[in-house]
């Protein structure tokens, strides 16, 4: 579904990443977990273009990123959850997840909202449909930003650290839905600092230190058996 | 000080008044026009746009009204070899000139809202253009009419500049009535508190729309 191939993203003269190689697979939960400015959230915003890599190549559900390609074809496949929700304040809960699907995707209005009313009752909050992202709790805007992204169907789903702005009661909701969206096959990529959902739902767990993958492997292996020592201290600071 | 006079005169000058109305108004409409293209030009990705816009922004902040507006009245009519009606060469001057200003409070309040704002919009498949019209400038809409509102009356002030060109507003107005009564503290103090209560006036419902959208800014 996504390959990247020697990925550098240099910001003036810093590395932020250098040589990074990565392949998902359709069906695949992919977490990315590792220490601040590594680079995580670096690499997955150069996967929907949002960063722009200094070199080397992407590929998306067939589609190479930069090029001739339309960028924005590519972005409506991928959809993205930011960490700090970013819904649109001018608009109600409804109004945020159709307005892409008519825009881009120019489907009918009314189908657009019986699709949304269907979205905000996978993520439990059927009844907030006309709410302003403001009478919402953090918990709530990040399900709601995440019924916009599936809005699109996007073959691939980009958690940017999704529960990091939030209160600690209000994880759960957000993982729970996240957790959901796995079993029913989403393709999904999340930078996360949750290690119980890495452990419980990721298939592959990926380390990633100065601007490296350093070490990948299922969350068995890189949990119990880390072999690389910046694994193990990371790990032993934060479990 | 002749009161007689000054309510005499009053009739003459608040039809004056009513012209600087009509200009102003007129002016910052087409000049909200422009400027809103051109304060999102001068945010544009593509460095050409971006210059053009910034030239235009720099050229009409860095020079007088005055000097537009004889360029305008004096200067153009030299190279199309056509006369220009001062109305037309007053509307001109005033909303291209406007424009800039208007165009420097759109590009900072499009500027204020949070780039994840824009970043959300184009990560859903939307273009640049569809993001800014349906996500960004609404937006910024609400935090731009406090400095919208102070253009407003700085050009309602500065309409006074055209009767130079022999424009009757009222300021022109003014100077024709002094010219056949030799009243000038009467008339002058008049015009002053005409162009006083139409800003005061201004401010207030100025003010008055900010406190609307305000509320609605909390919903």
């Amino acid at each position: 579904m996504i390959s990247v191939r020697h990925l550098k993203k240099t910001f003036g003269r810093v590395e932020v990443l250098k040589d990074v190689n990565l392949d998902i697979a359709e069906k695949e939960v992919v977490v990315i977990i590792g220490p601040s400015g590594s680079g995580k959230s670096t690499l997955l915003r150069c996967l929907n273009y949002l960063e722009k890599p200094t070199g080397g190549e992407i590929t998306v559900d067939g589609m190479t990123l930069g090029g001739d390609t339309d960028i924005n074809k590519v972005r409506a496949e991928v959809g993205m959850v930011f960490q700090r929700f970013n819904l649109f304040p001018h608009m109600t809960a409804m109004e945020n997840i159709i307005l892409a699907p008519i825009k881009v995707r120019g489907i009918p209005r009314a189908e657009a909202e019986a699709d949304a009313l269907r979205l905000l009752a996978k993520v439990g909050l059927a009844d907030r449909a006309a709410a302003y992202p403001e009478q919402l709790s953090g918990g709530q805007q990040q399900r709601v930003a995440i019924a916009r992204a599936l809005a699109m169907k996007p073959k691939v789903m980009l958690f940017d650290e999704p529960t990091s702005a939030l209160d600690p009661e209000m994880v759960k909701e957000v993982l729970e839905v996240m957790k959901e969206l796995a079993r029913e096959g989403m393709t999904m990529a999340v930078v996360t600092h949750e290690m119980g959902f890495a452990r419980e739902v990721g298939d592959r767990v990926l380390f990633v230190d100065q601007g490296v993958i350093l070490e990948q492997g299922t969350p068995e292996e890189i949990f119990s058996r880390p072999k690389e020592a910046r694994t193990q201290e990371f790990l032993s600071k934060i479990l | 000080m002749n009161f007689e006079l000054m309510v005499q005169a009053m009739p003459l000058l608040l039809t004056g008044a009513a012209v600087t109305v009509q200009i102003t108004a007129l002016s910052v409409l087409i000049g909200i026009v422009i400027g809103l293209f051109v304060g999102v030009a001068r945010i544009s990705t593509y460095r050409i746009v971006h210059l053009l816009a910034a030239v235009y922004v720099d050229f009409l902040r860095g020079t007088p009204l005055l000097v537009q507006i004889f360029l305008v009245y004096f200067a153009l009519p030299v190279v199309t070899g056509q006369r220009i009606d001062p109305f037309i060469a007053a509307i001109a001057a005033c909303s291209i000139n406007s424009s800039a200003y208007v165009a420097e409070i759109f590009r900072a309040g499009i500027q204020s809202i949070d780039a994840g704002q824009m970043e959300a919009g184009r990560s859903l498949g939307m273009t640049w253009l569809q993001t800014m019209r349906h996500i960004i400038v609404p937006q910024a809409a609400r935090r731009v009419i406090p400095p919208l509102g102070n253009e407003f009356i700085a050009l309602l002030k500065d309409s006074s500049l055209v009767s130079v060109i022999g424009f009757e507003e009222l300021t022109r107005r003014g100077q024709l009535i002094i010219a056949r009564t030799y009243a000038s503290l009467e008339i002058w103090l008049c015009v002053a508190i005409i162009y006083l209560a139409m800003t005061v006036s201004i401010s207030r419902l100025v003010a008055w729309l900010e406190r609307r959208y305000k509320i609605d800014d909390q919903r």
